[in-house]
């Protein structure tokens, strides 16, 4: 399933939040774990570990189609990540046919996913409502949709 | 000495159209309920529009979510229903999953979990949904009744007031101790009669204030849960002074018979059978109102109101200028499936609307059928509870009924509805002359004397014309088949025994 450009430019920015809270020296991936750990800690406050862990498979079943290298990660039952090294920035020289200007690493991708699939199921409402809760500090704009949300 | 006061019950609205009128004007606040039915009844519906009614940021809703429905389907479809205002989430209703705790430790770290999020939040109403699962592991009947009396001590003393959603079976009333401890129980049947799904909704205990009794109808809208009270939502109108006005028909001869015209605020039946010009009375009746300031409502389920409205211009009656003058409305109803109780509330709410003082009801046959199968049985019972009611403010009620023409008898209704109006005019055909002509009669009318008088009418461009004056020679009009009778001879000739007249036919 293609990954809509929104959720891509969602992501990124969340990444871009973290990164300002981050240390500066952090290992590779560190950013990609703590987005997704944010998320996973906000799903499972109301709707418990179980629907965070059905949901971030599916994200991640989704997100290996185009960055194979993510099949080395595993979902938790708690929906924490195994093998989150795989979430690091990489080239996947196999899949460019979306031009991008630059390739997505894998955790990018995988929360581009969870982001598309909180999209899905709560509306875009709910699901901007929910990272406003995460991200106390960001800025998510719900009133541009066809544009994107953004920070 | 000033006398202590009691405790005032502050009584919160349910944010469920009709509700507050069941439960006695609100639900009284810190009180801990059960809202319970089977799967699909409504129960989660209810609790929501409940708590968007009430939760605010500084006194937010806690939603504990437990095994069964996922929080995250939950808000899929719970945010299709109109009541409900993203606005609100995260921070004036939470949503918390206990599943987890639930499926892995006892009910003592359920209690717990609870009670850290309470502490925390403050908050003015809990959900636990669904409470049933989170109790249905063995345990002794006296750790679950230890936990629900721990649970509700804390929730009202932390001035929550609360509901538990459970999905329990009605055998269960007697012996679950959550049904003890509870200060409401509302039980919400959903139940399939022939093609049709009846929802009702029954208030079965609701301490500190009176509610309603009985089942109530509710259905589930895209507004979310809407019920019906048995009461119509007039409970607690004041009732209008007893008015000795009398309300014309336009027909100098018809309000004549009446004495003078309807009583205000009596309920009329007109019946006869097919073309006898019921619907052509009950139309000069609305018109008169209009025409002397009193807005009315017209409720078909026979034809369609243009059609109504047409056929009341040839009798040279405007009905589409008041219409646009807000005086009057009609309503056509034949909705599918509707509930008797509901179809009355569409006509209480266009009553209250355009402050209507005459209501025709054209026809009882017609409003019976509107309905769907299931509810046909509550059908006079819940007519009698709508004419009591509207005409308890003083609304003046006419009902056209049609009934089989009969030779042997003089039937005014098939319903056996007559003990619940004060009047009666009885239109028939008759034979005469060989002609098949018409006659009415006002057969009662409980608020006073009135015509005993048979008299013959024609249905005209002019709507209903009485003829003439009474049918002084004919007896046995009622029968249908009257028998022309000589009065001159009768009264003059022999009779053997004293009040017995002889019968002449003229040749």
């Amino acid at each position: 399933m293609a990954i809509p450009p929104e959720m891509l430019v969602l992501a990124r920015h969340l990444l871009t939040y973290e990164a300002a809270e981050g240390e500066p020296a952090e290992s590779i991936g560190a950013r990609e774990l703590r987005v997704y750990e944010r998320l996973r800690s906000c799903v499972d406050a109301f709707a418990g570990a179980a629907a965070f862990h059905a949901l971030a498979s599916r994200a991640l079943v989704l997100a290996m189609s185009r960055v194979p290298s993510l099949g080395a990660v595993r979902i938790a039952v708690d929906g924490s990540l195994q093998g989150p090294g795989e979430l690091a920035p990489q080239i996947d020289t196999d899949r460019n046919e979306g031009n991008e200007d630059q390739a997505d690493d894998g955790g990018v991708v995988l929360i581009a996913q969870l982001l598309g699939l909180l999209d899905v199921f709560l509306g875009e409402s709910l699901a901007i409502r929910l990272l406003r809760d995460a991200w106390p500090s960001g800025t998510f704009d719900d009133s541009n949709a066809g544009n994107g949300r953004k920070a | 000495m000033r006398t202590p006061a009691k405790v005032a019950i502050r009584k919160l609205p349910t944010g469920i159209p009709g509700l507050d009128e069941i439960v006695g004007g609100g639900l009284p606040e810190f009180s801990f309920n059960i809202i319970a039915g089977a799967p699909g009844s409504g129960k989660t519906t209810l609790a929501h529009q409940f708590v968007f009614a009430n939760a605010t940021p500084e006194r937010p809703a806690l939603y504990f979510t437990v095994l069964g429905e996922s929080a995250i389907k939950m808000l899929r479809y719970q945010q299709q229903y109109t009541f409900f205002d993203p606005a609100k989430l995260p921070h004036a209703i939470r949503f918390i999953n206990l599943s987890q705790v639930v499926l892995e430790q006892d009910l003592g770290a359920v209690l717990e979990e609870i009670t850290k999020a309470v502490e925390k939040a403050s908050p003015a109403v809990v959900v636990v949904d669904s409470f049933r699962t989170m109790v249905r592991k063995p345990q002794s009947e006296m750790d679950l009744q230890s936990f629900v009396q721990r649970l509700a001590l804390f929730l009202a003393s932390w001035q929550a007031t609360t509901f538990l959603i459970g999905e329990y079976a009605e055998e269960e009333l007697r012996d679950n101790p959550i049904f003890t401890v509870a200060d409401g129980l509302f039980w919400l049947r959903q139940t399939a009669e022939r093609n049709s799904i009846v929802r009702k909704l029954q208030i079965i205990k609701l301490r500190g204030q009176a509610s309603v009794p009985g089942l109530h109808t509710f259905r589930i809208t895209d507004a979310g849960v809407q019920a019906f009270s048995r009461t119509f939502g007039l409970m607690g109108h004041l009732k209008n002074p007893p008015s000795h006005r009398r309300l014309s028909f336009g027909i100098p001869e018809l309000d004549a018979m009446l004495g003078g015209g309807v009583r205000e605020g009596d309920s009329v039946l007109i019946a006869g059978s097919s073309g006898t010009g019921k619907s052509v009375l009950a139309t000069q009746f609305i018109a008169e109102g209009i025409r002397e300031g009193e807005p009315g409502i017209v409720a078909v389920f026979e034809e369609r109101p243009q059609a109504y409205a047409e056929r009341a211009t040839s009798l040279g009656l405007d009905l589409e200028t008041p219409q646009k003058d807000g005086k009057l409305e009609i309503l056509y109803l034949r909705p599918l499936d509707l509930s008797v109780d509901e179809t009355m509330h569409a006509i209480l709410d266009a009553v209250q609307k355009i402050d209507a003082k005459r209501l025709v009801i054209d026809s009882l046959a017609g409003f019976e059928m509107a309905l769907s199968p299931g509810f046909r049985a509550d059908f006079r019972e819940s007519l009698y509870r709508m004419i009591f009611a509207l005409t308890g403010i003083g609304v003046t009620i006419l009902s056209t009924v049609e009934v089989d023409e009969s030779f042997v008898e003089f039937p005014f209704s098939t319903y056996s509805i007559s003990f619940l109006t004060d009047d009666i005019i009885r239109l028939r055909y008759v034979s005469i002359d060989g002609q098949l002509r018409k006659i009415m009669v006002v057969i009662k009318m409980r608020g006073g004397n009135h015509a005993k008088d048979i008299r013959e009418y024609e249905i005209t461009s002019k709507g209903v014309v009485i003829l003439g004056n009474r049918l002084t020679a004919y007896q046995g009009l009622i029968s249908g088949l009257p028998v022309h009778w000589d009065r001159s001879y009768a009264e003059e000739g022999p009779s053997d025994q004293p009040g017995i007249r002889t019968k002449s036919k003229r040749p």
